[in-house]
């Protein structure tokens, strides 16, 4: 179930009535595994069986990897896995981009192939689950983190409601251990945590879904060849839709997790107040980046073996984690773009050492980062290549003669709603929510949370999935 | 433990900042004096990430949720206000998960109940209670406002377990334009999740049938959206269709009563419509037109072919418009061209209330559909005529209907 629909709050309203009665630590873990099953069978039943697949094979393999003696036995038992997770995402996510591939080029080298159209249903959350689940035999095989000391609390881990589907993408040793412990909100907890999800939902509902989400669809989705005002019209609201959509899931997340007792690692800090692209990945779903990182830019070398290496660790990052968002082209070329400006940005780094710029520069270099930012949207919105470059042209103002597109209304929404979420990313750049709500006065407080509230039940949200679901 | 990673081993490539701190700020939200400020895993490369900090700022919570409760029952309470002195009633919301209650009596054991199908005329303008009472059984309403129901022929067609009757309404503008302003509820239907029916169950229940601002004219970028913005030039900007009707928790519909009682309401009504009656540039060319109508009627042909092998009775129906939009109706769809080519092109019988004096002479306030106690009526008139010319009288309820038609 989706975070922004009545079925959760009555589901989450259940939730919290059992997790406060006084029941055995035990029994409340049962309850919160029991309706987190239930959580993700709300989609779609079935698909919870390739949650229990991922979750007793990463059990098993951890346990074996504790076991094993030789270095080849922990080899094959992290292997097994990997490939296990890497296996049943590799199916169920790029088996038809996999197939569509290899069928135009056996096209291209003259051979007609024609495989049969396989009608594969994306399980809802599975690139989250199965690096939540890889990071803990990983880090067992690293020798990073013991197991988890029971199947239990290994199992909530996987499948904790509020990171299960969309994040964060949380690591065992950030989680498994709360579990060890009976953990009950204290009052202000429950009543922050209620804060917080009300912030995400109006992210989500009235920021993204109301507001930015069919100003992108007019403009990426239609037949209309986009003007240099409705190009960058479209892709700014794509950029706040898609923060507004992705943070808000993750502060609801957060939120939820709160009003049950259990703190979950922040995901976004304020990232299109970035100076440059490293530090956009340290601020934009930093629990993605961080696991790139970890478990895959510093095996591959990282920046320990010249920089010949540490380049194409960095590009063969950035495209695999661009593949990670969609089986499509489009997506590996909006990580590919990513991977260009971070090297880029590491040359002029090593070239200019000694460089501080100033204030208004470092504010248009701030700019610049959002600019570039914007270009690598295009291509994670755009369904094509034709329509990306279409809309790259019309941001370009090269498309002549075209109409309009967006009627005023939508023109001022977007410039109001970027303008605002870009100026607080840069009022918030160095802060913490937490720190400014604490300094607001608490009329200030209840009057914007009861706002917020009040957009939420009157923007009248159709219960739309987030987008990072698709992921 | 693994070798530690250094900092610079970070995704981003390096940490000497040449770009990360800005004059005279701290690195941050992690460094400076802010007692909330916390490290993330972007800062701690190569490690097992420790227990997140989630702090709670100072402040009286338990004083601000009451503040804000109270604040938020104030301001839903004057909203509710606001649209009930508007006229607003509370009105069950017309969802694809409405429409998916409806649509699975089907494979529920109503497969051969009668279906209609069509767009807002037959949708708002025949009663069900009416037919009811007249036939003994409640047809099922699978019309859509703004949508041509051809996509839901084909679904219908498709599924083994509908043999009922089906009763087609001919709005041209939609039927021969392919238009589908609600084209989804087909594939909806199909994937409905469990979520989404507990959902839809909860607000039809709970929130729907009390709270008169729970509907889409009134969510809150729909009235900002339609306040007087200066019109961007270059282009003819169409106004949204307000809402003109109310629904029950079985699709039963019927038009507003504002529409009809309210003259500033009702002018704005037709003005919407009028603005449709002018060309746009939206519109295809007359060729590309032409093509679309003939895919319509041959998709239609196909659909009722194979509707009819399993016996369902298929008749359409023109419902009756007026005024400008009845002309505007004729100029771009001649009844030679489109209707006719469509009975002929099908085989099925049709109902034009032009060419029964019982259809003709309802109030049509803005031209297009017509008041509860008229479609009431009209309702009446409507199914003496369907059953006495084309379907005979009404099967007893669980047997099937009679097979081929007429």
């Amino acid at each position: 179930m989706v975070f922004n629909s009545l079925t959760f709050v009555v589901f989450f309203a259940c939730v919290l009535v059992l997790h406060s009665l006084p029941l055995r630590w035990t029994t409340k873990k049962i309850n919160l595994l029991i309706a987190s099953y239930l959580f993700y069978a709300a989609w779609n039943p079935p698909f919870v069986i390739l949650l229990w697949i991922s979750t007793v094979v990463d059990w098993y393999a951890a346990q074996g990897l504790v076991k094993a003696r030789r270095q080849a036995a922990r080899h094959a038992w992290m292997l097994l896995s990997v490939i296990a997770n890497l296996g049943m995402l590799g199916y169920f996510k790029y088996g038809q981009f996999l197939l569509d591939n290899f069928t135009a080029l056996m096209g291209t080298l003259g051979v007609p192939y024609h495989p049969a159209h396989y009608d594969i249903v994306l399980p809802v959350g599975i690139s989250f689950y199965t690096f939540a689940t890889m990071s803990y035999t990983l880090d067992v095989y690293l020798r990073r983190a013991a197991p988890a000391q029971n199947l239990l609390d290994y199992a909530l881990f996987v499948t904790f409601f509020p990171h299960l589907v969309a994040g964060p993408i949380m690591r065992p040793t950030e989680l498994v251990p709360q579990f060890a412990q009976p953990r009950r909100a204290s009052a202000d907890q429950l009543r922050f945590g209620l804060a917080l999800m009300t912030l995400g939902l109006f992210n989500k509902i009235v920021l993204a879904d109301s507001f930015l989400s069919r100003v992108a669809e007019r403009v990426y989705d239609g037949d209309k060849i986009p003007g240099a005002l409705d190009a960058w019209a479209g892709t700014l609201a794509f950029s706040g839709q898609i923060f507004c959509d992705f943070a808000g899931y993750s502060t609801t997340a957060i939120g939820a997790a709160l009003c049950l007792g259990f703190a979950m690692p922040d995901n976004f800090r304020f990232p299109y107040a970035a100076v440059g692209f490293s530090d956009f990945w340290r601020r934009w779903h930093i629990t993605l980046s961080s696991w790139l990182r970890d478990y895959l830019y510093i095996p591959l070398g990282g920046n320990r073996h010249g920089a010949r290496r540490t380049y194409l660790a960095l590009m063969g990052t950035m495209l695999l984690g661009g593949l990670w968002h969609g089986a499509n082209w489009t997506f590996v070329a909006w990580g590919g773009l990513h991977g260009i400006y971070l090297s880029v940005e590491r040359v002029l780094r090593a070239r200019f050492s000694n460089y501080r710029p100033g204030p208004v520069v470092f504010v248009l270099l701030g700019l610049l980062t959002y600019t570039l930012v914007n270009l690598t949207w295009v291509f994670f919105r755009a369904k094509t290549f034709s329509r990306a470059w279409l809309v790259l042209r019309g941001m370009l103002g090269q498309n002549a003669a075209t109409g309009p597109i967006l009627p005023t209304f939508s023109l001022i929404s977007v410039a109001a709603i970027i303008g605002a979420l870009v100026l607080t990313h840069w009022l918030m750049r160095g802060r913490t929510l937490e720190s400014v709500v604490a300094r607001a006065p608490a009329v200030a407080v209840c009057a914007v949370w009861g706002l917020m509230a009040f957009a939420i039940i009157i923007a009248q949200g159709a219960g739309s999935a987030f987008i990072y679901f698709q992921f | 433990m693994p070798s530690s990673t250094s900092s610079s081993e970070a995704l981003d490539a390096g940490s000497a900042g040449l770009l990360r701190t800005p004059p005279g700020e701290a690195s941050g939200a992690s460094a400076g004096t802010d007692r909330y400020a916390r490290q993330t895993a972007a800062d701690r490369p190569g490690v097992a990430q420790p227990v997140p900090v989630r702090p709670v700022p100072e402040q009286p919570w338990g004083k601000i949720l009451i503040g804000m409760l109270a604040l938020l029952l104030l301001l839903v309470a004057l909203w509710e206000w606001y649209w009930r002195d508007f006229g607003v009633t509370p009105s069950i919301s017309n969802t694809y998960g409405l429409w998916a209650i409806q649509r699975r009596r089907i494979d529920a054991g109503e497969g051969n109940a009668t279906v209609l199908l069509g767009a807002s005329r037959l949708y708002f303008d025949v009663q069900l209670p009416v037919w009811e009472r007249l036939d003994g059984r409640r047809p099922i309403q699978l019309s859509f406002e703004g949508t041509s129901p051809l996509t839901a022929v084909e679904d219908l067609a498709a599924d083994p377990n509908f043999t009922g009757r089906l009763l087609i309404s001919v709005e041209p503008d939609l039927f021969f334009s392919g238009f589908e302003y609600r084209g989804g509820a087909g594939r909806y239907a199909r994937n409905e999740s469990p979520s989404q029916r507990i959902g839809q169950w909860l607000s039809m229940n709970f929130i729907e049938p009390y709270f008169a601002f729970d509907d889409p004219d009134y969510a809150l970028r729909t009235v900002l959206a339609r306040q007087r913005w200066p019109a961007r030039p270059g282009k003819v900007w169409h106004t949204d269709v307000r809402k003109l009707a109310q629904t029950e928790a079985d699709r039963n519909t019927h038009l507003w009563s504002k529409v009809a009682d309210d003259p500033q309401y009702r002018e704005l009504a037709r003005g919407i419509w009028r603005e449709g009656f002018q060309p746009s540039e939206d519109d295809p060319p007359p060729a590309v037109a032409r093509r679309v109508e003939q895919e319509q009627i041959d998709r239609m042909a196909k659909a009722v072919a194979k509707l009819r092998t399993r016996g369902v009775q298929v008749l359409f129906v023109r419902m009756p418009s007026s005024g400008p939009f009845l002309a505007y109706e004729n100029l771009m769809y001649p009844r030679t061209r489109s209707w006719k080519a469509l009975l002929a092109a099908t085989g099925a019988p049709g109902i034009h209330f032009e060419d029964y004096p019982q259809l003709q002479g309802y109030y049509l306030p803005e031209w297009s559909h017509m008041p509860l106690a008229e479609g009431e009526r009209f309702t009446a008139a409507l199914y003496a005529i369907v059953m006495r010319e084309f379907w005979g009288p009404p099967a007893a309820a669980g047997t099937a209907p009679r097979a081929g038609t007429p």
